[in-house]
């Protein structure tokens, strides 16, 4: 492109902004543009793009500031630019609107009269011009009405629906009101997210900025003195309710609880429950050695804390707790049944020749109606959430003594197996548990006795075949929740109403408003009586215009004298 | 008045008798009036809460106050209404026969509890036993039997089979509009009335809304403009939206569940069912530009003369899904103004970008290029007719697709 085109394609520019074409192609461009971030995934961690993406198309799309699409800088030109349309479009439009609604012709030429799809001609005797136009006036209060005298002849204009155009007028500014609204939310408002432990305070907000992270610091500091989850009877949420105080230059100033769909304000700023976690429970771990020599030991350690082991250098990182693990335990494609499966704590396993884990472990055995299958823990070997898996240990943890009957158990069959008494694998079995069963509860057995051998015999081979020195099962736990608030401030938000409300209202005007006009020439005949001729139009619906201008004319003719007689029916 | 243009329906002289006359104007001010004395009630009554308000309706206040409110009405109706003006179509006899139906919904409703098992014999878990599953299911017969109908008559277009058509059309209607209530009413009846919600809180309950909200739409539609032949298009849709519902239920998704806290705002009585109305008026608008491309083609061919005969004219098909459109996009737009309320209410912000909001945007800019397109002139019927249809499966991404197969904050509708 030369120098010289360049001014002449910005005066196109500048000509066609505003037009039809443009406005349809605009409003497609942007709809296209639009659907693009819902399909992306928008403002997620940069790293799980360059894992989806590669790096090329990760860099690219980056560039194109996709992973943020509606901030970047080409969606805000094309926002702009649809402001300029919608601006240019107000520019040329507008003045010749206002002209035409001010502008009124009370007579008709006879070339209009020919063209006019809807009139009526008829003649009333025993009466006078200036009465019918009396009462035309009166007969038809809601019309407003213009009167000139004109070649012997008394004209009669009337409006309804005048200033339909102004329906054209506010939804157009409407856009822009909405769109200024909102750059002022964006530009001197603020939206960020904060998590505050239980008992904990904190200040600063944080909120996604392109591709990194931006922090704000708010002018007080909000306090989480309690975060409680209520549940329906049927063990789904029913509340997430946060009680908050707001701490402002060292002095407790407000307390007040909040809930999703309840915020609280203060100075300007709305905060909202978005989100909940844990705060860093206290959580202790039971470490069953697999060593054969039956010992126990804890770990003591926190959520979002490691706790290392000095002996094995086995590593667990607490990742998360959850109390309640609500799961659907209907067959799949069967209605759904949903049972708590009582508390559990999350955590990657790590260690010198050991294939780093996610594990879940549930500090309860799994019951099934009255059936007690053990305890269990959920592991997934690729660290991800989805793949994990149900892996049954077989002994109930949560009863000590089963422990010490499988170490009993254990133990019993190994010395009988290194005797070579010649018995059947299957009587040693038998023996061995008996001797073990005698060693742990001596003359008393328990009633569940029979249950629990099946769970000790079926775990020797699972738990024999275990890689890990121990097995870390949730014993207790000090639970902490953090709530997750959202701060917000945004001074464009009733800029954006009065352009919501100056749209609708327009849109009802532009759709369900018509501009009729009739207009009615008046024309004595003889000494005492007067020819009519009504016609009329509108500017949209000439169906229900049609239908309307009857129900006019039946007036007019009803009421306008007794000696009527129709001599022209259009239709 | 006996003007009757070649556009006025034919309405039946009971129709005429109901929704006329000094009765009507009054009967419409009474219900009015009691809108105004309800809505004062939860205002200034004392006890005031949003999901005890029905049952407080229901009371002895809300007699009193409803029925103070009713007399109030029914003044002021007496003294700005003239008597001659009482026989010419006014907004009372436009308004009267909506209100007229909503009261014959509750009616239907309050019979249907009737029927209600014993408590003891209504669980959670299993929630077949609710008198809402057969009305559902008749309602469900009903459309698909109507739209068999409406079908049926393009071959026979002077056979009685278009009145059952309608009449199974408006049954399906009140079936399933009296359902919705008493769905309503049902939900307070379990795990101690905790989790009693209107029913617009997932995609079944929403379903039975559109197939409602859509037959409504058109038959009014019929009523106006006599556009019998319309009705197969639309009526196939509600069809499909049918069989969808049948579907949904066979994956256990037609239970009645809490609902979850993000849902539990007054909001969402408002912000669903006008939304509901933009899609139903934007499936019309879908049918009637299906029908101008049918129309054309049969209309190029030559033949099937008698398939014509029935059918709206290539121009009134334009008009009609104008009409529907010019219902829809005022509601829709509204819906999603009224939604970035709620979210600015309950997120934090009225515009999060969040796939729902951002489809319903890319449905006002489709339907608003539509418009853009219509008044410019330049393109002909075809593209409006093919682009309406378009428009629509854009409309059924927004309303399925999303909750489908986008995440986001919408998401409570996931098909599990």
């Amino acid at each position: 492109m030369t120098q010289k085109n360049l001014p002449s394609l910005i005066k196109i520019l500048l000509a066609r902004l505003g037009t039809m074409p443009l406005a349809i192609l605009l409003l497609i461009v942007l709809a296209l543009a639009s659907s693009i971030g819902t399909v992306l995934l928008q403002n997620q961690g940069q790293t799980d793009y360059l894992q989806q993406f590669g790096p090329l198309w990760y860099w690219v799309l980056r560039a194109l500031g996709m992973f943020d699409m509606y901030h970047s800088w080409w969606f805000i030109a094309l926002l702009g630019f649809l402001m300029a349309s919608v601006g240019a479009c107000l520019w040329r439009n507008v003045p010749r609107m206002l002209g035409e609604m001010r502008a009124r012709k009370i007579t008709l030429p006879d070339r209009i009269w020919k063209r006019m799809e809807n009139q009526q001609q008829w003649e009333v005797k025993g009466t006078s011009v200036d009465q019918v136009v009396a009462q035309v006036r009166t007969l038809l209060p809601g019309w407003d009405w213009l009167q000139d005298e004109r070649d012997g002849a008394t004209w009669l204009r009337g409006d309804r629906g005048r200033y339909h155009k102004w329906g054209y007028i506010l939804v157009h500014s409407a856009i822009l009101v909405i769109l200024i609204g909102g750059w002022l939310s964006v530009h001197y408002g603020f939206r960020g997210n904060m998590s505050v432990p239980e008992k904990g305070q904190e200040k600063e907000i944080s909120f996604v900025q392109g591709s990194g992270v931006g922090h704000l610091t708010m002018p007080f500091s909000v306090r989480c003195n309690k975060f409680h989850i209520e549940f329906f009877p049927n063990g789904m949420p029913k509340e997430f309710r946060s009680n908050l105080t707001i701490i402002d230059h060292g002095k407790e100033v407000m307390t007040k609880d909040i809930i999703v769909n309840g915020p609280l304000y203060y100075k300007g700023v709305r905060i909202f429950q978005a989100s909940f976690g844990d705060g860093g429970s206290d959580i202790n771990l039971k470490l069953y050695h697999l060593d054969g020599s039956g010992t126990t030991s804890m770990a003591h350690t926190a959520v979002y804390d490691t706790w290392k082991d000095p002996t094995t250098g086995v590593s667990l990182e607490i990742t998360d707790f959850k109390p309640y693990n609500v799961e659907n335990m209907g067959d799949p494609g069967k209605a759904k049944k949903f049972q708590d499966l009582g508390p559990a704590v999350e955590f990657v396993l790590r260690g010198k020749g050991l294939k780093s884990v996610k594990i879940k472990s549930f500090m309860n055995p799994f019951v099934l109606g009255d059936d007690d299958r053990g305890s269990f823990m959920m592991v997934s070997l690729t660290g991800d959430a989805k793949d994990y898996q149900a892996v049954p240990l077989g002994l109930d943890f949560s009863n000590p003594k089963e422990w010490k009957l499988f170490n009993a158990f254990v133990g019993r069959l190994a010395q009988r197996t290194s005797k070579k008494s010649g018995e059947s694998g299957r009587e040693a079995n038998i023996n061995a548990f008996k001797q073990a069963v005698v060693d742990v509860f001596g003359d008393k057995r328990p009633a569940n006795l029979p249950q629990m051998g099946t769970r000790v015999v079926q775990s020797v081979k699972t738990l024999m075949q275990m890689p890990w020195p121990f097995l870390p099962v949730l014993e207790n736990y000090d639970q902490v929740y953090y709530t997750g608030l959202q701060l917000t401030q945004d001074p464009g938000i009733n800029v954006v109403w009065v352009g919501s409300g100056l749209l609708v209202f327009g849109l009802c005007i532009m759709f369900y408003m018509s501009h009729r006009k009739i207009w009615l020439r008046v024309i004595k005949t003889g000494e005492t009586g007067v020819n009519l001729h009504l016609a009329g139009r509108s500017n949209r619906n000439p169906l229900a215009f049609t239908e309307e201008f009857h129900q006019l004319f039946n007036k007019l003719q009803q009421g306008c004298g007794i000696d009527t007689k129709s001599t022209k029916e259009s239709l | 008045m006996t003007s009757i243009t070649m556009d006025q329906p034919q309405q039946s002289r009971l129709f005429a008798a109901i929704h006329q006359g000094k009765i009507a104007v009054l009967r419409c001010w009474a219900y009015l009036g009691f809108i105004g004395g309800a809505s004062a009630l939860a205002m200034f009554g004392s006890n005031y809460s949003e999901s005890g308000y029905i049952f407080q309706l229901l009371s002895m206040s809300g007699v009193v106050w409803g029925g103070a409110g009713m007399l109030v009405g029914i003044g002021v109706g007496a003294v700005l209404t003239r008597s001659d003006d009482t026989d010419s179509p006014n907004w009372q006899s436009k308004l009267v026969p909506w209100l007229d139906g909503v009261v014959v919904l509750l009616l239907l409703m309050g019979l249907w509890t009737l029927f209600e098992p014993a408590a003891s014999q209504i669980s959670y878990t299993d929630q077949s036993n609710l008198v809402s599953v057969r009305t559902i299911m008749a309602m469900k017969v009903l459309f698909l039997f109507s739209a068999a109908c409406y079908i049926a008559q393009l071959f026979a277009p002077e056979s009685f089979i278009g009145k059952v058509a309608s009449w199974c059309a408006w049954g399906g209607v009140y079936a399933g509009g009296s359902s919705l209530l008493l769905r309503w009413y049902e939900s307070y009846q379990f795990l101690g009335g905790e989790i009693g919600h209107a029913p617009v809180s997932n995609l079944y309950e929403v379903f039975i809304l559109l197939c409602c909200v859509i037959s409504i739409i058109y038959l009014s539609f019929e009523r106006r403009y006599r556009t019998t032949g319309l009705g197969a298009f639309v009526m196939f849709l509600v069809a499909a939206a049918v069989l969808f519902i049948i579907w949904l239920g066979s994956y256990g998704e037609a239970d009645i569940k809490p609902l979850v806290p993000a849902l539990q705002s007054y909001w969402m009585k408002i912000h669903v069912p006008m939304n509901f109305v933009g899609y139903g008026s934007f499936a019309v608008a879908c049918a009637a530009g299906m029908a101008w491309l049918v129309r054309a083609r049969l209309e190029r061919s030559g033949k099937n003369a008698k398939l014509l005969a029935i059918f709206p004219s290539l121009d009134q098909l334009d008009q009609l899904s104008y009409r529907a459109v010019s219902i829809g996009f005022p509601a829709f737009t509204l819906a999603t103004i009224l939604g970035a309320v709620w979210a600015s209410q309950a997120w934090g912000g009225y515009w999060s970008w969040d796939p729902k909001e951002t489809w319903a945007l890319i449905v006002l800019l489709v339907y608003g290029a539509w418009l853009h397109v219509r008044v410019s002139h330049g393109w002909s019927g075809r593209v409006l007719a093919w682009w309406s249809v378009t428009a629509f499966v854009v409309t059924l991404f927004c309303f399925v697709g999303v909750n489908m197969y986008l995440s986001g904050l919408h998401s409570y509708g996931h098909l599990g």
